[in-house]
């Protein structure tokens, strides 16, 4: 099985992306992605700096997986969220009741959770939850 | 860019019946393709004087069973004294192969050349492979496959087809049932049996909106192809196919820089590269044979290469329009939603078909031809940002 290992260099080089969501705003031509990049990927600009993503946003689009990796529970929501201020986030969703509530153009919020444990270290990241309207 | 058409012709073709090969190896696999291959060139091929150098196709490490590099075609095919590169390129993997060997005979540096694709899905059970393919996007990238498998990837886009489009799980489950009739006439397909509406849409969920009949099997199957001069084809055969162009295109490796969920750019790019070499129309093409790795992704392919406008490609399935008896049929071999997707034979073996079909030699799943032309696609690779387009015909 290959599977994320936490404990390995490429989660702890990572950090900063995975527990403060900072990602790359190109200068030149505005592109914000995430993890940071030193090159712009949609221009090739040099000019860049890091951009902490907003933790609220839409679903752009989702799907709903029902056969996955060990430790991940279906029926299991996945979405890509569009980012107030602009960015993208793609992740798994968190405390939905039930899957059909999630819908494109529901609001969103990005929340820490534990996301599965890896030779006995828990390992966090951002989930997805829908946000209560009113 | 410079066109290669009228440079590059193949001259033979071979393969094995797509399936689940528990009895034979990956090495038993590439052996039976390649005698398959040899034995095909209607009027003798002396490999080992006239195969000057070939290209492998390969993705291997993932499913259990993998070469590392070109030599273990050298073993198969028992000649260590041409060179042999290996090539992986995501799903793409069996056409990039191809696009190789095709340049290797276009830049003037070898007169025949061959291309083989062979990759053992089965070694390890289904469900690890799925996964597998959707952890290939890890590299440096702190969530992107939390969650996620090959079906995932492909399923957000289906989504977002039904937001934005208006298709329908029913649309997508046409595809099943178009190219399920196709890969039952078909010798070489792993599934030979027809689907309804009805059963896709009552097979069990592997990732909303995608049914266990809306994604393509996991396959173990080899393919090969001898391309040759074009000046110097008719010593091997009477009815060479021409490569009249080969593209490859990308975008992005990651949803985050995406444009949109309906198009994939990759795909539009290899296509207009293609077309542009080949110097011809969509509408020349008298069939296709694209990547189907899910059915929805076939709708956006019709699209995306530019058989009909965004939003088009549904209605156009509905009305039989791509069906093998319609006006433009995609899949005669069964696509690899019934044909089967051994990820570097797949492209290789698309090839095959064109072939096939391009020398009226298809039995009872032969298209009609007009113009002699077809057309062959994949897309994939982590966040389907690679495509590769090859447009062949039977006029040089
Ligand atoms: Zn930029």
């Amino acid at each position: 099985m290959t599977m994320p290992a936490p404990p390995s260099p490429v989660h702890w080089r990572l950090n900063p992306e995975v527990y403060r969501l900072i990602g790359m705003r190109c200068k030149d031509c505005g592109h914000i992605t995430y993890p940071r990049r030193k090159v712009c990927p949609k221009c090739g600009s040099f000019n860049t700096e890091n951009h902490k993503l907003s933790k609220k946003g839409t679903v752009h689009t989702y799907c709903i997986n029902y056969v996955l990796p060990p430790e991940i529970e279906p029926p299991a929501p996945i979405a890509i969220v569009d980012l107030e201020g602009g960015g993208k986030f793609q992740g798994l969703f968190t405390e939905v009741a039930k899957p059909e509530d999630v819908k494109i153009g529901a609001k969103v919020e990005l929340v820490l959770r534990k996301i599965l444990t890896s030779r006995g270290i828990a390992m966090y990241g951002y989930k997805v939850r829908l946000v209560e309207e009113g | 860019m410079e066109s290669i058409r009228g440079k590059v012709a193949i001259i033979g073709v071979g393969m094995i019946p797509f399936g689940e090969h528990f009895e034979k190896s990956m090495e038993d696999m590439a052996q039976e393709t390649y005698i398959n291959c040899i034995k095909s060139v209607d009027k003798g091929i002396e490999p080992k004087k006239d195969i000057k150098a070939a290209w492998l196709g390969n993705l291997g490490r993932l499913f259990g069973a993998g070469a590392m590099s070109g030599s273990w075609l050298a073993t198969q095919i028992g000649n260590t004294g041409i060179p042999i590169t290996r090539i992986e390129s995501g799903c793409p993997t069996g056409s990039d192969t191809l696009r190789h060997a095709i340049f290797g005979v276009a830049s003037g540096m070898y007169d025949v050349v061959l291309a083989l694709g062979a990759e053992k899905m089965r070694e390890k059970p289904g469900t690890e492979s799925l996964i597998a393919l959707g952890t290939i996007g890890l590299g440096g990238h702190p969530s992107w496959t939390w969650g996620s498998t090959a079906p995932a990837m492909q399923a957000v886009y289906a989504t977002r087809q039904m937001y934005e489009l208006g298709y329908t799980m029913e649309t997508f489950a046409r595809v099943a049932v178009k190219n399920h009739h196709n890969g039952k006439l078909c010798p070489f397909a792993h599934y030979r049996y027809e689907v309804t509406i009805e059963d896709v849409l009552r097979s069990p969920m592997v990732c909303w909106p995608l049914h266990l009949l809306d994604c393509c099997p996991q396959t173990d199957g080899a393919a090969a192809v001898i391309v040759c001069r074009a000046d110097l084809a008719k010593n091997y055969t009477d009815k060479p196919v021409y490569v009249l162009g080969t593209h490859v295109g990308l975008d992005h490796s990651f949803y985050w820089d995406k444009h949109n969920f309906i198009e994939m750019l990759a795909t539009v790019r290899a296509a207009n590269g293609a077309f542009d070499m080949a110097g011809i129309k969509r509408e020349e093409v008298d069939f296709a044979e694209v990547h189907d790795c899910f059915t929805n992704t076939e709708v956006m392919n019709y699209e995306d290469i530019g058989f009909c406008k965004k939003g088009e490609g549904g209605p156009r399935l509905m009305e039989g329009y791509f069906d093998i008896d319609g006006p433009l049929p995609i899949q005669p071999s069964g696509g690899l939603k019934a044909h089967g997707h051994p990820i570097a034979a797949t492209g290789i073996s698309q090839i095959c078909e064109c072939f096939w079909q391009l020398r009226e030699e298809a039995g009872d799943r032969q298209v009609k031809l007009k113009n002699g032309i077809a057309l062959q696609h994949n897309v994939g690779g982590a966040g389907f940002g690679v495509s590769c387009v090859t447009i062949t015909s039977r006029n040089p």
